[in-house]
C-alpha cells in the first residue's frame, strides 16, 4: 500500500468524525468542509506520525476544535461581544416539558421522530455562535464548563450563562415540535 | 423547571441526533488540496518540512551568520567611526556641541521637576488610581446590573 493510499484511507476513516465536529461547532456544512480540508492538510503533513497513531483520532478532534474556534473568531463576530441582551421570557410550560418528550414507541410516530430530529438539528445550529460552541463543547465533546471557559477565553459564568441559555432556546423548539403532534 | 432536569433532557435529545456524515466532495478535496501541497517546491513549505539535508545547511548557514556578525562587529564600528572622522572632521566637534546642549537641557529639566513636579506626583498618581479603581467598579456594576454579564 502506497503512502497516498495510506492516507486516503485514513480520511475515510476519520472524514465523518472530523466533519460531525466541525459542523456542530460551526452550524455551516460548507464552512465545516472547508476546515475538515484544512484538518487533513495539516494531518498530511504530520502523517508520519500520527497515520498509524491510536492517538490519531483523539488529536484529530482537538485539532478541528481548534481550527472552528480559530475560524468563528476569525470570520464572525465574536461571541464576547453583545452577549444577548434579550431575556428568554419564563415560560409557563415549564412543568409539563418533561412529559411532553416521553415518547410512545410506534411505527407511525417513526417518521415524525425523524423530522423532529431534522429540526432540532436545524434549531442547534441556528443558535448563536457563543451559545452553541459551548453547548456543543458540553454535550457531544464532553468538556467541562471550566475547559471550555479557558478554551474561549470568557469567564466561567458566562459559560453557564451561555450554554443555559442555548439550552432554554432548545426547549423551546422541543416543546414547539412536540406540542404540535 | 430545574437545570439539571433541562440539562439531562436536552443531552438525551442532542445525542440521539444521527451522526451528521462527511459530504462527498470531502475527500476528493481533501487529496486534491495534498496533491498541489505537495507539488509545491520544498523550500516554500514550513522549515520542519525541508529535507533534513537542507534543514542541517540552513542551521549552519544561520550560525555562520551570527558567529560572523558577533566577530565582526566591533572591527566594523571602529571602522566606520575612523572614515567618519577622515571624511567629515568638523561632524566630530559638531556632535560633541550638539551633546553639550542636550545635557544642558537635561539637566534644566531635572531642576523643574525637583522642584515642580516631584512634590505633586505622588497626589497626582494616586488620584489617577483612584478615579480608574472607580471606573472598573463603575463597568463591573453597569454589566452586572443592565447586562446581566458576569
Amino acid at each position: 500500500m502506497t503512502d497516498a493510499d495510506r492516507f486516503e484511507a485514513f480520511v475515510r476513516r476519520y472524514q465523518d468524525m472530523v466533519f460531525a465536529t466541525a459542523v456542530r461547532l460551526l452550524g455551516s456544512p460548507a464552512e465545516a468542509e472547508d476546515v475538515a480540508q484544512t484538518v487533513f492538510l495539516r494531518a498530511f503533513q504530520r502523517f508520519d506520525t500520527i497515520g498509524e497513531s491510536p492517538a490519531a483520532a483523539g488529536w484529530l478532534k482537538t485539532v478541528t476544535t481548534n481550527a472552528c474556534l480559530n475560524h468563528l473568531s476569525r470570520y464572525r463576530a465574536r461571541w464576547r461581544l453583545f452577549s444577548e441582551l434579550e431575556r428568554t421570557a419564563p415560560g409557563n410550560a415549564d412543568a409539563d416539558f418533561g412529559a411532553t418528550l416521553v415518547s410512545k414507541s410506534s411505527p407511525a410516530l417513526e417518521f415524525q421522530q425523524a423530522d423532529e430530529r431534522h429540526q432540532l438539528e436545524q434549531a442547534l445550529a441556528q443558535l448563536p455562535d457563543h451559545q452553541r460552541v459551548p453547548l456543543v463543547l458540553f454535550h457531544f465533546e464532553e468538556i467541562s464548563y471550566q475547559e471550555i471557559a479557558q478554551a474561549l477565553g470568557v469567564s466561567l459564568g458566562k459559560v453557564k450563562t451561555d450554554i443555559h441559555r442555548g439550552r432554554e432556546a432548545l426547549k423551546k423548539h422541543l416543546l414547539t415540535s412536540h406540542g404540535s403532534r | 423547571m430545574d437545570p439539571a432536569d433541562l440539562e439531562d433532557i436536552v443531552d438525551r435529545q442532542l445525542k440521539s441526533l444521527p451522526f451528521p456524515r462527511a459530504p462527498h466532495t470531502l475527500l476528493p478535496r481533501v487529496l486534491a488540496a495534498v496533491d498541489q501541497w505537495a507539488r509545491r517546491p520544498w523550500y516554500s513549505r514550513a522549515w520542519f518540512t525541508w529535507p533534513f539535508g537542507w534543514q542541517v545547511a540552513s542551521l549552519l548557514v544561520l550560525a555562520l551568520l551570527v558567529a560572523g556578525g558577533a566577530v565582526l562587529m566591533p572591527g566594523a564600528i571602529a571602522a566606520a567611526g575612523g572614515a567618519a572622522s577622515r571624511l567629515a572632521p568638523g561632524a566630530i566637534s559638531e556632535v560633541a556641541d550638539i551633546a553639550s546642549r542636550v545635557d544642558a537641557a537635561i539637566n534644566a529639566g531635572r531642576v523643574v521637576w525637583r522642584a515642580l513636579i516631584e512634590p505633586l506626583a505622588l497626589y497626582a498618581f494616586v488620584l489617577v488610581a483612584l478615579m480608574g479603581v472607580a471606573c472598573a467598579a463603575f463597568g463591573t456594576a453597569l454589566n452586572r446590573v443592565a447586562f446581566d454579564r458576569t
